[in-house]
């Protein structure tokens, strides 16, 4: 019983961790039908951009975390003046928008590994292709055993600030002006734009929130599992990302963050009930199932409401 | 200051290889996951390579030909490994190789080089079927890097000789042959130093949170737990086991030899122990000198697979100067550098160093332990056989 809370606990944790990522995702393809492959590295470079501040310029974790959320909402700009919106003029199909991205998430991760001391870019990262973690100490990380399941304060935080900002996110989304132009973009751009929406700044704005997002969660992610490196998005994050929002319904906020949870218990109840070899395995035949039987997804009625 | 290692393999040159090479270039070639996940160890191996090449120049060459190597990264791919492979020795013509980084490229990389009779010699491979029992001939392979079926055992029967564990859980990612060969030798190696093994945890390299892992493994209550794998998942899996409330001892293999590993473990990773091909704080001349000269050029410390691509670059030297190339027959040069590397005795930053007829190591093994601050403390040493 105390192994399985404990796991229980676990896939939650992680649940919040792909929920959060995963929100970014949605909000972008909810509005532009667009996978945007480079959220993953967007991802990574929050979590590195802290990194550095606290570890190589002294700077406090709380003044340091704020800024590379900016910066990593700054990326978003990136992403939508360099990779999608010339592709849009040209009414380019969104098969080429996702190559757009890819060709950037490589290009910063290709960036990150490729910085050594005494580099161009030593500034912002020395550890080349290392995995490092944030210095002891950085952020109080006390661990609690309650009944013989151990709880870390940082997987704690994690898990309260997942679930506020998601509240938060699907307050905007729904009850703001700001995100019913969203969902109004989400559901027809031209019809938008007819309407007085100015869609290119919708989109931009998706984008900033999206990639702050992201940067976020790679933040948490550093903080709370030990491990910066210039592949914590790309390899430990992207496919389940991609999971979760097929899980919870393309585009759908609700869905993604239901998703998350859904698919990190599914993990570890799958590590339970058939042992460690089939996890993983596991976890994705109940997405090909979810394919087959309910492409709508989990929340998904006849047609999935877009963000 | 040049090593006195390097002089005295390059004095032995000059009475040996006659004046033929005066004037000429020794090209050589590596390929090293510079990209990646391997990237951690293929950086290290890039900076010795350059390191050792310098000082050889400085120092005359070898009897007058300078020598080069041209490095290519293989992104930790094995099928890229490959193709650079091919690529160097049809393209660039090189006369001998060094490399892949992991073993995982090397299935790959090996039967190229093999097949193109050019000698290719591992520097970090340490997987099973490397040389010797290879599924192919690899009559033109060797390794300077001591192998997990060496390294483990010895690893595992220092430590229960002294504290006589009972019980151990193993933890390695089954997507990688470097780790599922170490969690071989480990499941060969428990019984016979009366350790029970409860329980076998696989995952995959790319798992995000190894935490239901470490709980499965905890709550075993072992008294070691061993861990053979690279990169980060050794330090993840030490901070959550640690945090988890494990008290006992971790033990691995060569993915935990490396100055990266033992820092992100930090104080969880304090007392892991390992057994390794290199130890840095050995005194004797090839170490100290190495260890001089890589600081005075790099402003950094080495590691293991620093010190074992250095030597690589020593052994390629020391058997190009015995081999009496011709620089004109390419395929006989090949031959002659493969035959005289089967002759190979040295003084290496590894200690004294030779191949076994299967091409393999003949070092002694060095037993070390996290020092919780990103080194290492030397435990004891074993001499070979």
């Amino acid at each position: 019983m105390r192994s399985f809370t404990q796991q229980l606990l676990n896939g939650i944790f992680i649940g919040s961790i792909y929920a959060l990522f995963a929100l970014g995702y949605t909000l972008v393809f909810g509005v532009l039908d667009v996978l945007n492959l480079a959220h993953s590295a967007v991802f990574m470079i929050g979590a590195v951009v802290a990194y550095s501040l606290v570890a190589l310029h002294g700077w406090s974790f709380w003044v340091a975390a704020p800024a590379a959320i900016a910066v990593a909402g700054a990326l978003g700009l990136v992403i939508e003046y360099v990779a999608l919106r010339p592709l849009r003029r040209r009414n380019a199909p969104p098969l080429a928008a996702m190559i757009t991205t890819i060709a950037l998430a490589l290009i910063l991760v290709a960036l990150v590994e490729q910085a050594k001391p005494g580099g161009a870019l030593a500034w912002l990262w020395r550890d080349g292709a290392n995995s490092v973690k944030f210095p002891p100490h950085t952020v109080p990380n006390d661990t609690f055993h309650v009944g013989g399941v151990t709880l870390t304060a940082s997987k704690l935080a994690i898990l309260v600030i997942s679930v506020i900002l998601m509240a938060a996110l699907g307050y905007l989304v729904r009850r703001t002006s700001a995100g019913r132009s969203l969902r109004a973009v989400a559901e027809n751009a031209r019809a938008a734009r007819l309407l007085g929406v100015n869609v290119n700044r919708v989109i931009t704005r998706t984008l900033v929130a999206s990639s702050a997002l992201a940067g976020l969660a790679g933040i948490l992610f550093g903080v709370a599992l030990s491990d910066i490196s210039p592949y914590i998005g790309r390899d430990q994050v992207e496919l389940r990302g991609l999971a979760v929002i097929v899980l919870g319904g393309m585009g759908s906020v609700t869905g993604t963050i239901v998703g998350g949870y859904v698919l990190g218990i599914v993990e570890v109840m799958a590590l339970l009930a058939f042992g460690t070899n089939v996890r993983a395995g596991v976890a994705f035949l109940a997405l090909f199932l979810m394919l087959v039987l309910r492409p709508q997804g989990l929340l998904g009625g006849a047609a999935v409401e877009r963000v | 200051m040049v090593g006195v290692a390097v002089a005295a393999l390059v004095a032995t040159a000059c009475g040996s290889s006659g004046s033929s090479y005066k004037g000429k270039t020794l090209q050589f070639g590596a390929v090293f996951s510079l990209t990646g996940p391997g990237g951690v160890y293929g950086a290290q191996q890039k900076l010795a390579v350059e390191l050792a090449t310098e000082v050889i120049n400085r120092k005359g060459g070898v009897d007058g030909a300078k020598i080069a190597f041209r490095i290519e990264d293989d992104a930790s791919d094995k099928q890229q490994s490959a193709q650079v492979t091919q690529r160097l020795i049809q393209e660039q013509r090189v006369v001998g190789l060094l490399g892949p980084t992991l073993s995982n490229s090397a299935v790959a990389a090996h039967p190229i080089a093999d097949r193109l009779k050019t000698p290719m010699l591992a520097v970090s491979t340490t997987g099973f079927n490397i040389v010797g029992t290879c599924p192919y001939s690899c009559t033109y392979i060797f390794r300077d890097s001591l192998g997990e079926a060496s390294a483990i055992p010895a690893n595992i029967k220092t430590y229960a000789d002294k504290a006589h564990p009972k019980t151990a859980v193993l933890l390695f990612p089954n997507d990688d042959k470097f780790s599922a060969d170490g969690a071989q030798v480990v499941r060969d190696n428990v019984a016979k130093n009366n350790i029970e093994l409860l329980d076998s945890i696989q995952f995959t390299k790319a798992e995000a949170d190894l935490s239901p892992y470490v709980t499965k493994a905890v709550q075993r209550n072992p008294d070691v737990i061993f861990i053979t794998s690279l990169g980060a998942i050794p330090s993840k899996i030490m901070i959550e086991a640690r945090r988890q409330g494990f008290t006992g001892q971790f033990l691995g293999g060569n993915g935990f030899n490396t100055a990266a590993v033992s820092k992100a473990a930090g104080d969880a990773g304090k007392g892991a122990q390992s057994g390794s091909a290199w130890y840095s704080g050995n005194d004797f001349k090839a170490n100290a000198e190495f260890i001089r000269a890589y600081k005075a050029k790099f402003n950094a410390d080495p590691d293991q697979f620093a010190a074992q691509a250095y030597t690589g670059v020593l052994i390629l030297v020391d058997s190009a100067k015995r081999a009496k190339l011709t620089f004109k027959d390419q395929a006989g040069d090949r031959r002659r550098l493969r035959d005289a590397m089967e002759k190979t005795s040295i003084d290496s930053p590894l200690g004294p160093f030779q191949f076994t007829k299967q091409h393999d190591v003949d070092q002694p093994i060095w037993i070390i332990a996290m020092d919780g601050r990103g080194g290492f403390s030397l435990v004891s040493s074993l001499n070979p056989g």
